[in-house]
């Protein structure tokens, strides 16, 4: 009995050490320390707590057009990604954003040419409204990078 | 008190498991709704053919490139391993190693393509998980193992309480946490308006086209007054959650805020399915218990069912220790036909021979079933048979279940090793 209880005691204590420093690590100690401090591997969230803890006016997501010929044509976001999750809405959360970033472009580019063999080419577009309550039209994009068909790269 | 009690009192104490069964159900529940539609395009999600992102400040290097090599036959091993451990976790069956099980498979999927799983929310989700596994107190209730146990009252059970008590501060922490966030450290919750930003994010964003979306967002300062409203809730409410005085309401609250940001945003459903059942871990064991131990005497009070089985059957008493843990609410009364001198008294249309063959249920109105009958009506009497409710009762299922009673009954003192069966297997 004795053992089981301290066997706990020791688990507690270091489960609620972990929780805290995991939560703290990233936005206090290590600024604290100025140094990054070492994550614990497979648990806990790697930036702490951090829900909807900075919303700006800006928004950014990203947007893929298919081009056939020299008509490029917005493909719908869902019916590139076309997980149903229950209740709620993968795509609307800005999934698509993890497009953008052009180490995964080979991958990405593969996957739009298997899904998508109607169009001869593709471009990932970064979009950004600048300001959502100034200027809430307004919107700027920029190419982050295109997946060209097989017959032009060959070339 | 000192300190020592405080923390005997708090984490070591021995208290009734039943909340721990309870939240299994909502856990399972909330892993196959996050998990399992990702399932139904594996090529787009998992398979060679997907596109894939991982998560490099979560998992060490070594692990995302040893799954990453993962074959396509690995990976559906993987979903087959997931749905039978979700579905075995979910019915309480070697509650523990299902759990660990489940949780390994999540963290595979996880690390093979977090795109269309990975969220904060979910590392919550697995943070509760990994908790969940380091005990197997939520199989003592709602669950094949205490079937299988067969101990009378399993929502008795005591265990130490320091699996629900950080369960509870888990829930804690992560609400103060999330507010402090959203003050310090690069949160802006204070110094912006970010309330009147999400109101005015674009059709495709994560806010909902809720009513009065286009009202709240004409008016910053009331989006500040909400903004700083949400912030002051989430310090406080979870400080209520632990006076036994506040608790009554702001349990409710805190489920009712958590269904207000579904409601509002594109939140994955772990908000609104693993955050309110953490809060409902603050109702005291006891106070469960006692719902149920009053639920009980209520019935107790009144005439209750007698089901008459053979108690010299080993089958048939092995079969009623589990009955007595399925009949949660104490509805039926089980009896042994050979210890009943009179049967008639019970129902005059009652003979020793109509119990021999097969079990028989008196309800309190004088009605009489037997066998696969009897069986069918208990489902819908009997709070943890009830899921069996609608199958027993589909087109066919009484001639199908008849016939499976009528075999069982006829071998019943084959089905178990007792010294009544082998004096019955001799005659």
């Amino acid at each position: 009995m004795l053992r089981r209880r301290t066997l706990i005691t020791w688990f507690v204590i270091g489960w609620t050490i972990l929780f805290q420093y995991e939560t703290l690590r990233a936005s206090y100690l290590s600024p604290l320390v100025g140094r990054p401090l070492p994550k614990f591997p497979l648990l806990f969230p790697p930036a702490g707590w951090i829900m909807f803890y900075n919303v700006d006016n800006s928004y950014g997501f990203a947007e893929v057009y298919g081009i056939r010929g020299d008509e490029p044509t917005l493909l719908d976001p869902h019916a590139i990604f076309p997980i149903k999750n229950v209740g709620y809405d993968n795509i609307r959360r800005n999934v698509l954003v993890s497009v953008l970033d052009g180490r995964r472009a080979g991958n990405f580019c593969q996957f739009l040419r298997r899904k998508f063999p109607q169009y001869d080419s593709f471009a990932v577009v970064y979009a950004q409204y600048p300001d959502l309550i100034e200027t809430p039209d307004r919107v700027l994009r920029q190419v982050a990078y295109r997946c060209e068909s097989h017959a032009a790269r060959q070339q | 008190m000192n300190i020592a009690q405080l923390w005997s009192r708090a984490f070591l104490e021995r208290r009734p498991s039943a909340s721990l069964g309870l939240f299994r159900l909502a856990v399972a529940w909330t892993v196959g709704c996050h998990m399992i539609p990702s399932f139904f395009h594996m090529e787009d999600t998992y398979l060679a053919t997907a596109f894939k992102t991982q998560n490099f400040s979560f998992f060490p290097a070594w692990i995302l490139r040893l799954v990453e090599g993962s074959p396509d036959w690995v990976v559906w091993v993987w979903v087959v391993l997931f749905c039978v451990a979700l579905a075995a976790f979910t019915l309480g069956l070697c509650s523990q190693a299902s759990g660990m099980l489940m949780t390994a498979s999540c963290y595979y999927f996880y690390a093979l393509n977090n795109v269309h799983i990975g969220t904060l929310s979910f590392d919550i989700l697995l943070v509760t998980l990994v908790l969940m596994c380091v005990t197997g107190y939520h199989g003592d209730f709602l669950s094949l193992d205490s079937l299988r146990r067969g101990k009378d009252r399993p929502y008795k059970h005591l265990r130490p309480f320091f699996i629900q008590r950080l369960l509870q501060l888990q829930v804690a922490w992560t609400f103060w946490y999330t507010a402090l966030s959203k003050i310090t450290g690069g949160g802006n919750w204070l110094t912006d308006n970010p309330y009147y930003a999400l109101m005015h994010y674009p059709p495709m964003g994560v806010v909902r086209d809720f009513p009065f979306r286009e009202w709240i967002g004409q008016s910053p300062t009331l989006c500040y007054g909400l903004g700083v409203s949400c912030l002051v809730f989430e310090f406080t409410i979870p400080l209520c959650w632990f006076i036994p005085r506040t608790r009554k309401v702001s349990i409710p609250l805190g489920i009712a805020f958590q269904f207000m940001l579904w409601a509002t945003l594109h939140v994955p459903t772990i908000f609104l399915f693993l955050f309110p059942p953490l809060m409902l871990l603050f109702i005291q064991p006891e106070t469960i218990v006692g719902w149920i131990e009053a639920r009980r005497a209520a019935h107790a009070e009144r005439d209750r069912a007698v089901l008459l089985y053979d108690g010299q059957c080993g089958f048939c008493v092995e079969s009623v220790k589990r009955l007595r843990v399925l009949d949660l609410f104490g509805w039926v009364d089980p009896l042994d036909f050979h210890m009943q001198p009179d049967l008639t008294k019970l129902n005059p249309l009652l003979t020793p021979e109509h119990c021999q063959s097969e079990m028989v249920l008196v309800e309190p109105n004088g009605q009489l079933s037997g066998g696969y009958q009897a069986f069918a009506r208990l489902t819908r009497r009997l709070a943890l048979l009830m899921p069996l409710a609608v199958p027993a009762h589909l087109p066919g299922m009484d001639w199908l279940g008849r016939r499976v009673y009528r075999w069982i009954a006829t071998h019943r003192y084959l089905l178990h090793r007792s010294p009544a069966c082998q004096t019955h297997c001799q005659r």
